[in-house]
């Protein structure tokens, strides 16, 4: 048996479930009614629809900035030389992970309500009950909250098998340690760093769960917008095509992140 | 401690001193007491067996570990708590540490670039180091992309182009096979002699180390064992420790009668030491080049050849004299099993302290 065939299960997992549903997509998007056409593409044109994907490009691009913002610093310091602090750090950091991010969002629900605990607290204090649920704010913590370990880990990856010998190079060559990261650490790291940043902004731009329970529905993402489609509307056609202009976007910023990455071949980052 | 003269070229300015510096990792004792200075324009090695601290003593030096006691000097003020940074040292690591996101020209030109200097100054003193080491034309290359020989000189020339007081370098030339380490050891030497640096320099290699230096620091286990100049470490190695480091030796047991009298094998010999007190137990060593072959009933010694082996040059013989093989190199060539004489002259028996009592704990 050649070694290529251990591999055959996978395969055939992902021609039923992958590549055939691509078909079905494309076969969906550019027809209606069995008629060979381009209006779902046409239909998208309209302002909502316009509206809808640049609020959730815009949303997904904050998200990203805000985890990349939090993350680096998180990860630099879990990547740290005191192995035994950074251990139990990491542990603390996997543990959210480990429980469904639904259960997880609906954890903050309950914090966030106007009689949750955070409004419970800033009465006590003396602010006053904050109206915290169903804003655009809410749902960019929970995205932020929710993606952060996926920016963390990549990154850490790559700094905590990087060469501290480097370093040390580098301050031997009169560099203080704000110039060692600015020209060593950071830029080494930028593989982590893009793989980072493409694990957080691909799934929020997409992402319909968080923003419809800690929006109160009060925000349209784009992956609401195609799961209306299918699930509500029954237009299989302009969510496949929906679908369609979601994948070119990956697609397109995938290909943008590359040229950013000083050596997409030997990257170590996780995927 | 250092009691020699300063061969022609260097000042007597001692440019760093380590004063009583030991070092302790959890529970090892990587440096005990270690003092030991280093004259401007000397070419100084720390050689010792893998593990005896040289490259601890070399990170002390260079900023990157504190030691648990003890100073260090540089140009006589205390430096031991600045930071790297500040040190008007440079470092070629053990293993190169170039920056494998930058070329060959970015490389050598970071140190530059840290310290502001103008670009086309830059530009003006990296080509000059391209030059010395040889690496015209390859400034854009990754260095990654470089072989193992190329890199170490990129090395070089990172840390030489800052032009810095003293140059520390830990095994530099561990990494390269064996006929490009002794075109860059030769090479090596001549920049450091061209440059007028000063030359802080780790290995393992004892030829490296009589070869290329000035003077030579042996250790073992975080003590220095003997401080001289190649010759003088070769031909009067303290004891036995740096006697069996140091090139090929025959180490006996023996004892000091009186002054220039010795008695090993069962035999009293004339030697050239002094002062090592009346009935003393030492080591005796002799050099197996300094051992000749002579007819049996001539010799001082005798025994009867075990083997040989030839090695290009000469013979090596392993004569069994009853206290022990002696290994022999000699041009003549005795037949395995042959009774044959040993001599030497007296001033090739070399007495030394015992080990232990050497350097007292
Ligand atoms: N960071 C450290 N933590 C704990 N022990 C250390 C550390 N660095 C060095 N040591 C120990 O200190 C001793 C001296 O180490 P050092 O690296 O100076 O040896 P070396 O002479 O350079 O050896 P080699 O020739 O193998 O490079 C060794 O026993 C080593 O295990
Ligand atoms: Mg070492």
């Amino acid at each position: 048996m050649k070694r290529s065939s251990f591999a055959a299960p996978y395969g055939l997992w992902m021609l039923v479930f992958t590549i055939v549903p691509i078909f079905i997509i494309v076969y969906y998007a550019f027809t209606i009614n069995g008629a060979v056409t381009l209006d779902n593409f046409r239909m998208f044109l309209e302002p909502e629809f316009v509206g809808i994907l640049t609020f959730s490009l815009w949303l997904a691009f904050l998200c990203t900035l805000l985890c990349l913002l939090f993350g680096y610093p998180c990860a630099l310091f879990l990547a740290g030389r005191d192995m035994r602090r950074a251990t139990l750090f990491v542990v603390l950091f996997v543990i959210p992970m480990w429980m469904n991010f639904l259960l997880r969002t609906y954890a903050w629900m309950t914090l966030l309500e106007d009689t949750g605990l955070i409004n419970r607290f800033l009465e006590w204090i003396g602010i006053g009950r904050k109206r915290l649920m169903y804003t655009e704010n809410a749902v960019l913590f929970g995205l932020v909250y929710n993606f952060l370990p996926f920016m963390i880990f990549p990154i850490y990856s790559v700094l905590v098998r990087s060469d501290r010998n480097l370093e040390e190079a580098a301050q031997d060559l009169g560099a203080n340690a704000w110039l060692v990261f600015l020209r060593v650490t950071l830029p080494l790291s930028l593989p982590g760093v893009v793989s980072g940043v493409s694990m957080v902004f691909m799934p929020a731009v997409t992402t319909f769960v968080v923003p419809r329970l800690l929006g109160g529905g009060s925000f349209m993402m784009f992956g609401d917008l195609i799961e209306n489609q299918f699930l509500t509307t029954g237009d299989w056609n302009f969510g496949s095509a929906l679908s369609l202009i979601m994948m070119g976007l990956i697609f397109i910023s995938l290909g943008i992140l590359h040229r950013f990455n000083p050596d997409a071949e030997s990257n170590g980052a996780v995927w | 401690m250092q009691d020699k003269s300063p061969p022609s070229g260097i000042d007597d300015y001692h440019l760093i001193e380590l004063v009583d510096v030991t070092k302790v990792f959890d529970t090892t004792v990587a440096l005990s007491r270690m003092n030991l200075y280093v004259r401007r324009r000397e070419f100084v090695t720390l050689l010792g067996p893998s593990g005896c601290g040289k490259s601890t003593t070399l990170r002390i030096i260079g900023g990157f570990e504190q030691p648990t006691d003890g100073k260090v000097l540089f140009e006589g003020e205390d430096i031991t708590r600045l930071p790297p940074y500040k040190r008007r040292v440079n470092t070629v690591f053990q293993r190169y540490a170039l920056f494998p996101h930058l070329n060959v020209f970015d490389n050598i030109a970071f140190g530059l670039t840290i310290a502001k200097v103008h670009r086309p100054e830059i530009t003006r003193r990296v080509g000059a180091m391209l030059d010395l080491v040889g690496l015209r034309g390859m400034e854009r290359r990754s260095v990654d992309a470089l072989s193992g020989g190329q890199q170490q000189r990129v090395a070089i020339a990172r840390a030489l182009v800052n032009e810095p007081e003293v140059l520390l370098l830990d095994e530099p030339l561990g990494a390269l096979d064996l006929r490009l380490r002794k075109d860059m050891q030769l090479e090596l030497k001549k920049m450091q002699q061209r440059l007028g640096i000063t030359f802080l320099y780790v290995t393992h290699d004892q030829e490296e180390a009589l070869t290329m230096s000035d003077t030579i620091v042996v250790m073992r286990e975080g003590r220095i064992q003997q401080i001289g100049t190649p010759k003088r470490i070769y031909d009067e190695p303290k004891n036995a420790f740096v006697a069996a480091f140091i090139g090929e030796s025959n180490i006996l047991d023996a004892v000091m009668i009186r002054d220039e009298r010795v008695r090993f094998c069962e035999r009293e010999f004339i030697c050239v030491d002094r002062g090592f007190g009346q009935n003393k137990r030492v080591d005796v060593v002799l050099r197996p080049e300094d051992l000749t072959l002579v007819p049996a009933e001539q010799g001082m010694l005798s025994g009867v050849v075990m083997s040989v082996l030839f090695k290009g040059v000469h013979y090596e013989m392993m004569i069994d004299c009853g206290c022990g093989a002696l290994k022999v190199h000699s041009t003549s060539m005795a037949p395995e099993g042959e009774r044959v004489g040993l001599s030497v002259v007296p001033f090739n028996i070399h007495i030394m302290e015992k080990v232990g009592e050497a350097c007292p704990a």
